[in-house]
């Protein structure tokens, strides 16, 4: 039996934001900063073994136990979802979820079925049922932002930091959809069956990340 | 066309060998349990009509169902769950039968699972349902009973009891509509404090600050401490205070450390009106075992009386056996009759197992084949039967 806590970090900007953290709760991060290719990274001196991986898989290791903790992004729990607690939210990689266009247009004119395209069709179906709106939803791969420019969508749904892609394409958000920032998901047997030692790493996790509003 | 001869569906599979017999080994072992309980086992049918759980209240959300017509294009249902078929039973058919009864299942139900989750569209359950009877004691029944069960599985389990009416209880207190009610109920069930957090720094009562706590309310016995300073009205602690004595109950049965206690367990869609809990094992990402008091549902079928279960997901708890390994084990005897004693060696067959043994009869051409085979099976013993009826017993070298 693994007596261990895995923590699943999403790969890129959050892991480097999160081994940030790491750091400051005083834990050895040395093997995640030279990490190679390894994909399983332990802490000396802790209980603690960290596994690196894409966003969407957070979740599902997270989900299914073989992770006890995860840092994962708000926009992928929302468009994955899935059972575990949603303990803290630790403050980096805050962007948003935003409805965007054509400069000057206005997405609401008219009768017609607006046609949106965008990365994240859960979050896209569940935004405009919010609204009990009708739209076809197109599935984009990569950059959103050309679909309405060469005229396959009205709009779209994505992920605004600064704004400048859409700015530099002649795009403009319409409306804010959801805030997005880093989220530290627990899964929901690890934290009865190991209480003491994730509430402990969940605490000094809380007490170390940036945002003190928690 | 594509064909799909060769697949099992997504969600489903087959099992062999040590997987039937890790699965074989937690239902028995239930079975034994409930039924040295004195309960007595029903089967309900795999089909149901949709009606059975689509009725006043709505536990089910249909796009999880598996839906298909009968010959009269009435909409059926693979049997998603096994209470509701049990409620429906005991205002029916068991309509004459006095209260309390007891009863136990071992059953699979099926439930549409997001495709590519991994999880099971088809899982075995086991449990138990008392229907009626004096709710302090069947609950502190129903719960020991748990505890044995989890037992079964795993001795180093966790069983965790909770209360949906503290929050049934706060909620209207805080004036909020249906729709922020529900994201106060999903902010506390997945524990996300920070969003809970934030709906509730809005308001300025007791009922939002003890709303803002019940996730942090987990653990041991110090809850109840740490609970007792947000109750408020005499209702509210008159429930911490039978939470409390069925948790000591339950602590004096079992290993107090396996009991725990989580005031945030408030999950939706079920048919729970008070007493709810959850059992976790090693080695399972999800409870193995979920159960609950349901006062309301057999009177939605036409009988009013309270009930208390529990089911087991048996497959979760399989699993778990098979990871830690089960034997099957080998049948002691390999008994192989020559040209012409075809008969004589399945009478032999016989008489090996009346004196207790359990045998393997060979169809196979030589006694060379048969010996391999026995060799590659771990059978230690061959019987070689000749046409005359005499035996010859050989000892296998492994």
């Amino acid at each position: 039996m693994n007596s261990k806590v895995r923590i699943a970090l999403t790969k890129g900007r959050i892991e480097s934001k999160a081994v940030e953290l790491l750091d400051r709760i005083g834990y050895d991060t040395s093997e995640l900063k030279n990490k190679g290719r390894r994909l399983i990274l332990s802490i000396p001196n802790e209980d603690i073994e960290v596994v690196l991986a894409k966003a969407a898989d957070v979740i599902t290791y997270v989900e299914h136990g073989v992770c006890d903790i995860g840092v994962v992004g708000k926009d992928t729990i929302m468009e994955h979802g899935g059972k575990f607690f949603e303990v803290l939210d630790l403050g980096f990689g805050r962007c948003k979820f935003a409805l965007a266009g054509k400069k000057g247009g206005s997405f609401y004119d008219g009768y017609g079925v607006k046609t949106v395209a965008t990365k994240y069709p859960a979050v896209t179906r569940a935004f405009f049922e919010s609204k009990g709106m009708d739209v076809d939803i197109v599935k984009i791969e990569g950059s959103v932002e050309l679909a309405p420019l060469v005229g396959l969508s009205d709009g779209i749904v994505d992920i605004v930091e600064t704004g400048t892609t859409l700015k530099e394409n002649g795009l403009d958000v319409f409306e804010d959809v959801a805030p997005i920032s880093a989220r530290l998901i627990v899964n929901t047997v690890s934290m009865k069956l190991k209480q003491e030692r994730v509430s402990e790493i969940v605490r000094l996790i809380k007490e170390n990340c940036d945002d003190k509003n928690n | 066309m594509k064909r799909y001869d060769l697949l099992t569906p997504e969600g489903t599979r087959d099992l062999l060998f040590e997987e039937c017999a890790a699965k074989r080994a937690v239902t028995e072992g239930l079975t034994d349990l409930f039924e040295s309980y004195g309960y007595s086992e029903v089967m309900t049918p795999g089909l149901e009509f949709f009606d059975v759980f689509n009725g006043k209240v709505r536990y089910f959300p249909q796009e999880t169902m598996y839906k298909l017509v009968d010959g009269k294009n009435r909409l059926m249902v693979l049997r998603p769950d096994n209470t509701m078929p049990i409620a429906r039973l005991a205002a029916t058919r068991l309509r004459g039968e006095q209260l309390p009864l007891k009863l136990f299942y071992n059953q699979s139900i099926f439930v549409v699972n997001p495709k590519n989750s991994g999880r099971d569209d088809e899982f075995t359950q086991s449990g138990i349902e008392i229907l009626g009877g004096k709710s302090g004691a069947a609950d502190i029944e129903a719960l020991s009973l748990a505890a044995k069960a989890l037992a079964v599985c795993d001795e180093d389990y966790r069983l965790e009891i909770g209360d949906n009416g503290f929050f049934r209880e706060l909620i209207p207190q805080l004036g909020a509509d249906e729709e922020l009610a529900e994201s106060i109920r999903e902010f506390i069930e997945t524990k996300n404090y920070p969003a809970l957090g934030e709906i509730m720094s809005g308001y300025d009562s007791k009922a939002a600050a003890a709303i803002g706590k019940l996730p942090e309310l987990f653990g041991g016995a110090e809850v109840f401490a740490e609970a007792e300073k947000y109750m408020f009205t005499d209702s509210l602690r008159e429930r911490l205070r039978e939470l409390k004595a069925l948790y000591d109950s339950i602590c004096g049965i079992c290993p107090a450390d396996r009991i725990r206690v989580d005031l945030g367990l408030v999950h939706k869609k079920n048919y729970y009106t008070g007493i709810l809990f959850r059992g976790y094992v090693q080695g399972y990402g999800r409870p193995v075992l979920s159960g609950g008091r349901y006062d309301k549902l057999l009177g939605d079928f036409g009988r009013e009386a309270a009930a208390i279960g529990f089911a087991v997901n048996v497959e979760a708890a399989a699993k778990v056996l098979y990871a830690r390994g089960v034997g099957v084990p080998a049948p002691d005897v390999l008994v192989h009759g020559e040209q012409g004693a075809e008969t004589a060696a399945l009478k032999h067959c016989g008489e090996l197992i009346s004196e207790g043994l359990t045998v393997y009869h060979s169809l196979f051409e030589c006694p060379k084949c048969a010996a391999e085979y026995a060799k590659a099976h771990n059978i230690r013993r061959i019987d070689i039967v000749s046409a005359d009826g005499s035996v010859k017993s050989e000892e296998v070298r492994q």
